[in-house]
């Protein structure tokens, strides 16, 4: 579960304060999938990466499984998302020097796991790159490094799973074959799943979806049920 | 243009501050070339005002005998058949000074001028409180001294001092005159007196070391004949005959050769700060590989981009220029008096020339090693754009490792195939036309091609030693890629992975570390070799020119003065080797002995039938049972260096009489025990018989300063001809020019380490911006800040131990050759000061690393990915 009480982000833009998220709040219950979506530069990525702990609000608390993660230090953190988090990029950010097996194998080792490469392959299969895993992230397609991706997201089979337009780069069949992974391991595993797309398609089989319209949530549609939010 | 213009501003403004250490590098280097060169330029500009002075005279004829009455006569007849239009005789001894007052127990060892109504021809003499010299200063009786010389003998002006047997009054102060000897060593303070007077002091018996010169002053017009004319007819007689021009030239030439090699030095750093230069653009590349695809794709040209960059880089290596000739405009002036030649004239400046050249090593270098780098640039492709992926490009020549087998060689055969199918022709074409350059600039530098090639090839040594080692290590650390220790695994996987780091900063590091070390070596093994010290029994007192009949009275003097060890006089003689016919060296006169690098100096040679207790035969015998027709000489062994070998024939010249001898043995002589003398020609006794000689005295004189001051008075005043070299003394003098020797290479040491560590800093902090991304990800994926510190830190301290291993060898190496082939002393492993600076270049890699990405560590993630 994420609960979001009265978030905000506020940047320094060229000396004057950019709201980029009007406070908000947002309860995403475990297993529940939502989708974010909204217009280029509505503030998703920021929500998304404040979620996960990737950047800190300017006020507001940020709960994960509980944790305040807000009040935590900042390893606290990095901790915490080895544990619970998986985040998937729009641009991959693989590791370029290290091999496919490698980059899966990192957050697995971080935590001191000792079946490190075992799993790794294992994961790797699970996303259909079994052959794949002593290349480098250069030698990869925009698919199969977003699936190295994805792999390395699902390395400590994390409860929540954060993903920042995982299709924005990819083709439709590779896009396709992503989403279906990431619902696959959703039905499989229970996770809460978090989605920034533009995909229409996609955003439709959420539980959820948030429109975001300059850095406020404009609507949110449940299961049919669409409310507009004000504030 | 304009577009490049603006590009180079627009870019600089946000990377200056990463590339501001390695002009720092390229601005120390080229402020050590200005200052140096700048410094040897005034005092050569000064001696070329000065020359007259400095030789006091247009010709000068000097001989340690004087000429006999034939030759003499030709000389005169020759004078006056040229233009001379002036005429001074002097005469230079060593002798020692005793005040005349009995109840002042001292005495000193003087360089005593005799000099002539016509002194000085050229320049004038100083004297204190204004007074003007004329020659009836010093006629009948007087003397002028110098300042020092008066507390040293606790004497005032106006006194009376003693010199043999005669006794002069103190009748001014001398502060300089012309005719001095510019630095280097003399035997105590200059003495002015009436040559008439030092004519019949008694002082100039056999064998004394006296200098005879004739000062002569000539129209330039007729100078270079007469000069030929002279040394045409004086030759034969050992009389050397210099003109002022040629003293000049020779003082040039010497101030040249050490104006070049100190440069060099300077070079070498630039060189230095050249390599960071390279390594950070090649960085630099790296990063702007999406803006040059962006430029591209907005319709830039390759060579207007290559343009952009290499004006950048050239406007940056002005500015570091700019700024290393203002800290040398600014140093110049602040360098200390004594720390160069005493001349009235001497003013401390840059030189335009220095500055010019100085700043054109700098730019040179910079760009030269900036465009390999960056003609990468011609390779990027706009279509990088549309996979958003800057790593790609860079990364591009990675291949899939096999499974498990690590770095494990696919075949050397198929690598070097793969390596040269890499290989950008262009780029290799370029990088061979940049090292012949860097050659050239290097011979440029030292004033020699051959010192120049040595350089550069010492360079392109370490650097493939360190390209090796680089290699050598990935395979040493691979077994540790299976720790289960996270930080630990993955520093060893960012040492081996491929298109990383480890060789820049193996290479930046390794060549500060290794040529910091290397000078640091080479003073501290100067200075070991230079702190002279006597040893507590050793004798140190020589007495010089005892005559045949003083003997027995010197023996009785020393007897009744109870000396520790009594005293040893042995026979000496002066001889000059005036030819060799030997198995290496052929010379058929004194010129070609010169000429061919066989021994040419005057030695003081002695004979007798023992070897001393200091000596040891290495080779042939002493003496052959059988005597040949000719007479046997022993030679020491350093004078093989010089091609001497056993049983060669060497024709001496002793007191105007030639004698030939046969080299029958070689002898290895303990230096540092002078209780006997050293002497590298040891004659049979017998061959010499004849031969006018005098004595050499070796004792320990009392230790007490006011015994040993009386000692020396005493025997003065029994033997006023006969020299006592205080040993003591002398090393006082030696240490006082060698403290100035270890300030100049301590400053050079220090300018060496300064441009090092900005080197080390700079390179380090470098690869800070390709580990921003990396750590970021890692975080993103749970890393805390110190797992990532400690990677960080492991990865730096390796490859600081290894470059600074690699280079601490190299440096061994180097102050080895320099102090033993070089300077030609001993050399010794100061394996504190290599273990101390391995260690501490290791550490500070570390430090320097971990410190360059705090705030990485700090930041949050998201920043940094956005930014990618
Ligand atoms: N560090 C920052 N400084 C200035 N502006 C920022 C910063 N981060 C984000 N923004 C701005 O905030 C807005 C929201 O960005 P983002 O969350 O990436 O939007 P989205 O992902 O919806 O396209 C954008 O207009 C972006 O330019
Ligand atoms: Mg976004």
């Amino acid at each position: 579960m994420i609960e979001l009480r009265a978030v905000s982000k506020t940047v320094m833009s060229g000396g004057d304060p950019l709201v980029i998220l009007h406070p908000l709040d947002l309860i995403v219950p475990a297993g529940q999938t939502i989708a974010i979506v909204g217009p280029s530069g509505s503030g998703k990525s920021t929500l998304l990466g404040l979620m996960a702990g990737l950047d800190e609000p300017t006020t507001g608390d940020i709960i994960v499984d509980g944790t305040e993660i807000t009040a935590m230090s900042e390893d606290a953190v990095a901790r915490l998302r080895g544990e619970k988090i998986g985040f998937v990029f729009q641009f991959f950010h693989l590791m370029p020097s290290l091999t496919a097996l490698e980059n899966v194998m990192v957050p697995i080792e971080l935590r001191g796991g000792r079946d490190a490469a075992e799993r790794g392959r294992a994961l790797l299969g699970e996303v259909g790159l079994t052959g794949r895993a002593h290349h480098y992230p250069s030698q990869l397609s925009g698919g199969e490094q977003q699936r190295v991706a994805l792999a390395r997201a699902l390395a400590n089979d994390p409860p929540i799973l954060l993903a920042d337009e995982p299709t924005g780069n990819l083709d439709t069949e590779n896009g396709r074959h992503v989403i279906d992974l990431l619902f696959a391991v959703h039905d499989r595993r229970d996770t809460t799943l978090v989605l920034v797309t533009h995909d229409v398609e996609l955003a439709e089989r959420a539980d959820v979806r948030l429109h975001l319209r300059d850095g406020r949530i404009a609507r949110r549609e449940e299961a049919g049920r669409s409310v507009a939010v004000t504030g | 243009m304009l577009f490049i213009c603006r590009m180079t501003l627009r870019e600089l403004r946000a990377v200056w501050r990463r590339l501001l250490f390695f002009f720092l590098c390229v601005a120390i280097g080229v402020g050590a070339i200005a200052a140096l060169r700048s410094v040897i330029q005034n005092v050569r500009s000064a001696i070329a005002r000065e020359a007259r002075t400095l030789t006091a005279g247009d010709l000068v004829l000097q001989s340690n005998q004087p000429l006999e009455a034939g030759l003499r006569d030709r000389v005169v007849r020759v004078l006056d058949a040229a233009d001379v239009r002036g005429r001074a005789e002097s005469i230079e001894t060593a002798t020692m000074v005793r005040p005349a007052d009995p109840a002042k127990a001292m005495a000193r060892m003087v360089e005593l001028e005799g000099v002539d109504a016509a002194y000085p021809l050229y320049g004038t003499v100083t004297l204190a409180e204004g007074h003007r010299y004329t020659h009836r200063l010093v006629h009948g009786w007087g003397a002028l001294v110098r300042p020092e010389l008066l507390v040293q003998l606790g004497v005032s002006v106006g006194e009376r001092i003693v010199i043999g047997r005669g006794t002069f009054e103190i009748r001014g102060l001398l502060l300089s005159e012309p005719g001095r000897r510019l630095g280097g060593f003399s035997f105590g303070p200059r003495v002015l007196i009436d040559r008439a007077d030092l004519l019949e002091i008694d002082l100039l018996r056999f064998g004394s070391r006296a200098r005879y010169v004739t000062r002569l002053r000539v129209p330039d017009a007729s100078l270079a004949r007469l000069e030929t004319q002279l040394r045409d007819l004086l030759r034969p007689a050992l009389v050397s005959v210099r003109s002022y021009r040629s003293t000049e030239d020779r003082i040039g030439d010497r101030l040249e050769t050490s104006e070049n090699y100190l440069s060099l030095v300077g070079f070498v750093m630039v060189v230095l700060g050249g390599v960071g230069v390279w390594s950070v653009t090649r960085v630099f590349v790296r990063q702007k590989l999406k803006s040059v695809a962006v430029l591209k794709c907005l319709g830039a040209a390759s060579g207007q981009i290559l343009a952009v960059y290499i004006t950048q880089v050239a406007l940056l290596a002005v500015i570091g220029s700019a700024c290393g000739l203002a800290m040398a405009a600014i140093a110049v002036p602040f360098v200390p008096p004594s720390a160069v030649p005493d001349l009235e004239s001497i003013r401390l400046g840059l030189t335009w020339s220095a500055a010019l050249q100085a700043g054109g090593v700098g730019v040179l270098t910079s760009l030269l090693f900036a465009l390999v780098p960056l003609l990468e640039v011609r390779r990027v492709k706009p279509l990088l754009l549309l996979r958003d992926e800057a790593a790609r490009l860079s990364l591009a020549v990675q291949r899939p490792r096999p499974m498990g087998a690590g770095l494990a060689s696919p075949g050397i055969a198929r690598r070097l195939a793969n390596r040269l199918q890499r290989i950008d022709t262009t780029q290799a074409v370029v990088a061979s036309l940049v090292i012949a350059a860097l050659v050239g600039l290097a011979a440029w530098q030292a004033g020699s091609l051959r010192v120049g090639a040595a350089v550069s090839l010492g360079f392109v040594g370490v650097t493939l030693t360190l390209s090796a080692a680089a290699s050598l290590l990935v395979r040493l650390v691979q077994p540790l890629a299976s720790s289960t220790w996270f930080p630990l695994r993955h520093a060893v996987l960012a040492v081996s992975r491929p298109g990383n780091q480890t060789r820049v900063i193996l290479l930046a590091v390794g060549l500060g570390t290794f040529f910091i070390l290397g000078v640091r070596l080479v003073e501290a093994n100067l200075l070991r070799e230079l702190a002279i010290e006597l040893q507590s029994d050793a004798p140190d007192m020589f007495l010089i020119d005892v005559q045949e009949d003083q003997v027995s009275p010197v023996e009785a003097f020393a007897r009744k003065w109870r000396l520790d060890g009594g005293i040893q006089l042995m026979p000496v003689l002066r001889a000059r080797v005036v030819g060799i016919r030997g198995r290496r060296l052929n010379a058929g006169s004194p010129e070609e002995v010169r000429e061919r690098g066989g021994p040419s100096r005057e030695y003081t040679v002695t004979y007798r039938d023992h070897l001393a207790s200091n000596e040891r035969v290495v080779a042939g015998e002493l003496w052959p049972a059988q005597q040949g027709s000719i007479p046997d000489v022993s030679i020491e062994q350093n004078l093989r260096e010089d091609g001497l070998e056993l049983g060669d024939l060497i024709r001496f010249d002793i007191a105007g009489r030639v004698i030939a001898a046969r080299v029958t043995s070689v002898r290895e002589v303990d230096w540092s025990d002078a209780r006997n003398g050293g002497f590298m020609f040891v004659f049979r006794p017998g061959a010499l018989a004849g031969a006018p000689h005098w004595y050499l005295g070796v004792l320990r004189a009392p230790a007490h300063t006011l015994a040993r001051a009386r000692f020396q008075r005493d025997l003065v005043a029994a033997f006023p001809n006969v020299s006592a070299v205080d040993v003591r003394e002398v090393l006082r003098t030696l240490q006082a020019i060698v403290s100035n020797i270890t300030l100049a290479i301590s400053v050079v040491g220090g300018l060496a380490l300064a441009s090092g560590l900005l080197i080390l800093i700079g390179a380090v902090a470098m690869t800070k911006f390709q580990r921003l991304y990396e750590a970021a990800i890692l975080k993103t994926v749970g890393a805390s800040g110190r797992t990532v510190a400690t990677m960080l830190a492991i990865e730096y301290v390796t490859l600081g131990a290894l470059a600074a291993t690699v280079g601490a060898s190299g440096a061994c190496l180097l102050s080895w050759f320099v102090t033993e082939q070089v300077f030609d002393l001993s050399w010794q492993l100061l394996p504190g000061l290599v273990a101390g600076t391995i260690v501490v270049v290791a550490f500070g890699v570390g430090a320097v690393g971990v410190a360059a990405s705090v705030d990485v560590l700090r930041r949050r993630p998201l920043g940094v990915l956005r930014a990618e």
